[in-house]
């Protein structure tokens, strides 16, 4: 009795988990969830950096004199900074010296010394209070009453570009997201079929025992949504640390790529990574039980 | 004491499980395998179909299985109109019944204890409530010592034996074997027949398609089918 009551003890799984049949779905499923937990981390990155230029871009602007003489080089910029501080948007001005001026200019004139007597243009930097606009109208109307001559710039133009190159990012984010997606259900459904195919023999014997067939559905679409769910958290957590080790490399380098400046290994990220298997467990077992009870009910009594 | 039904007329018995009413039926446009069958099995009965290759013994017991539908005529079970029943009606029915398949089908990665008690883990019956009477009842058909083993692991008479042990776990009402004796030699054929038969002194009523008409106990009712007609009923006491 010993001997007979060992196998007893634990029931075996009805459903049989066979890991080498399952395995080339699982991989197809964890790429996926790569996919699509990559294009969800730019999309949410690019949200967040647009919103940071965006910010950045409105609340400042940059204001060029071009004096024609020594004398105007010395007093237009107090002149110019002084009319600027009338307007009621204007928070703060900033003149730039000489040498940033110059620094600016270097990759146009090269590192040739300049002749002190040359008037160069200088810069004015405008930090605007937040959510106030610069009337450029009224203050190069002011300007050329004093006869200063000033290139008025409140970033509008390449902020607009800007934005639009970001929403053509977001757009095309969210259609690669959309059919990655669709390939997920495809996917499950296509893995529901196989695995109702290659357990034909016990879904015949659970016909004929006269199995709820509700019970069978959940049998598959709970074994479904987990092996999903499961290929789905090594996509997630591949795409999670891939980006992480993008980020502090750009970081430690210096350089920043259009949309990663923004990715940072936080807790918001991490949720929007764990949203990805969570997502493909839900569709997965969705689609199974779907497509079981369908399979059932048309041969449980033809 | 067990009398046949063989008959179209008076179907008020309330003791009948099976009946059929002008009965035909037809594999996808093809002829009529079975024509216009009609009788009755009586609960407790213990019933042999008999006839000789492609008569139609198997087609005959899916009907009564509802594993399919007949194309014309009237099913009951358990005094159920099969044809006018929900979807969802059919597999409580089915629970009733324990089939022995020809191929015996065992599910091959569940070892042969698991086998015989899937119908009650189906119905998520508790475990504790389960295995000692299935332990008993694998003794009792002679598997006792292979509770353990895999189906591939079994001669063709201790799959059949298993295949039976699982028709009968649940304590259905009907016990319905095609050809349970088909794969083994007369001797065990003998023993299987004794297991039915006191399986049918317990209460169960038997249907049993066979070739062998050498293994039908005396006291059996006996359906004999040609050509997709019944010829001949017989009953001896
Ligand atoms: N799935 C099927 N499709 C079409 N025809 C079938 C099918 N199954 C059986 N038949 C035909 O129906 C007839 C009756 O077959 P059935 O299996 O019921 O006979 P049987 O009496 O059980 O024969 P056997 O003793 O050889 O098991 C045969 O002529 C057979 O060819
Ligand atoms: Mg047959």
């Amino acid at each position: 009795m010993n001997q007979n009551s060992l196998p007893l003890a634990k029931p075996q799984p009805i459903l049989p988990i066979d890991k080498p049949k399952d395995s080339p779905l699982f991989v197809v499923l964890a790429i996926l969830a790569f996919l699509a937990t990559l294009t969800l981390l730019s999309l949410s990155a690019s949200y967040r950096s647009s919103a940071h230029w965006s910010a950045g871009l409105t609340d400042t602007a940059t204001i060029q004199i071009k004096p024609t003489s020594l004398t105007d080089e010395q007093e237009q910029p107090i002149k110019a900074r002084d009319i600027l501080l009338t307007f009621k948007s204007v928070k703060h001005v900033d003149i730039l010296s000489k040498d940033h001026s110059q620094k600016l200019l270097r990759p146009w004139l090269g590192d040739t010394p300049l002749p002190d007597a040359l008037a160069l243009p200088i810069l004015l930097h405008v930090t605007l209070h937040a959510d106030q606009k610069l009337n450029v109208r009224e203050l190069a109307t002011r300007y050329e009453q004093l006869g200063i001559r000033a290139d008025i710039d409140d970033h509008s133009h390449w902020r607009k570009n800007l934005e639009s190159r970001a929403r053509a990012i977001q757009i095309l984010s969210i259609l690669a997201f959309l059919s990655i997606s669709i390939a997920i259900i495809a996917a499950c459904v296509f893995a529901t079929h196989a695995g109702i195919t290659t357990q034909k023999t016990l879904m015949n014997v659970l016909h004929q025992i006269g199995t709820p067939p509700q019970y069978t559905a959940r049998l598959f679409s709970t074994r479904f949504a987990l092996n999903a769910f499961l290929a789905g958290c090594f996509g997630a957590l591949a795409a999670f640390v891939l980006l992480f080790i993008f980020s502090m490399f750009f970081k430690i380098s210096g350089t920043n790529i259009f949309f990663l400046p923004e990715f940072t290994f936080g807790l918001k990220n991490l949720y929007l990574s764990a949203l990805v298997p969570l997502f493909m467990a839900l569709i997965s077992g969705l689609a199974t039980w779907q497509i079981v009870m369908k399979s059932l009910l048309s041969e449980m009594y033809p | 004491m067990i009398t046949p039904q063989i008959h179209t007329s008076d179907l008020e018995h309330k003791d009948e499980c099976i009946a059929f009413e002008r009965v035909s039926f037809s594999y996808q446009g093809g002829d009529n395998i079975l024509k216009n069958l009609s009788f009755s099995l009586k609960q407790g009965s213990l019933n042999f179909v008999t006839g000789p290759s492609g008569a139609g013994k198997t087609s005959l017991l899916k009907l009564m299985y509802l594993h399919m539908r007949p194309k014309s005529g009237q099913i009951n079970v358990f005094g159920q109109n099969t044809g006018m029943l929900d979807l969802l009606q059919i597999p409580p029915l089915k629970r009733r019944m324990g089939v022995v398949l020809q191929d015996f089908s065992l599910v091959d990665h569940l070892n042969v204890f698991e086998n015989i008690v899937l119908p009650l883990r189906v119905t998520a019956t508790p475990r504790a409530d389960y295995v000692q009477d299935a332990i008993s009842l694998l003794q009792w058909v002679g598997l006792g010592d292979h509770m353990a083993a895999m189906p591939e692991t079994l001669s063709g008479g201790q799959a059949q034996r298993a295949a039976i042990a699982r028709a009968i776990i649940s304590k259905p009402d009907i016990l319905i074997a095609d050809e349970p004796t088909g794969n083994v030699d007369h001797n065990i054929g003998q023993r299987l027949i004794r297991l039915f038969v006191e399986l049918n002194r317990l209460g169960t009523t038997v249907i049993i398609a066979t070739h062998d008409t050498k293994l039908i106990p005396a006291d059996a009712t006996i359906l004999r089918l040609n050509n997709g007609t019944l010829l001949q009923e017989r009953m001896q006491s």
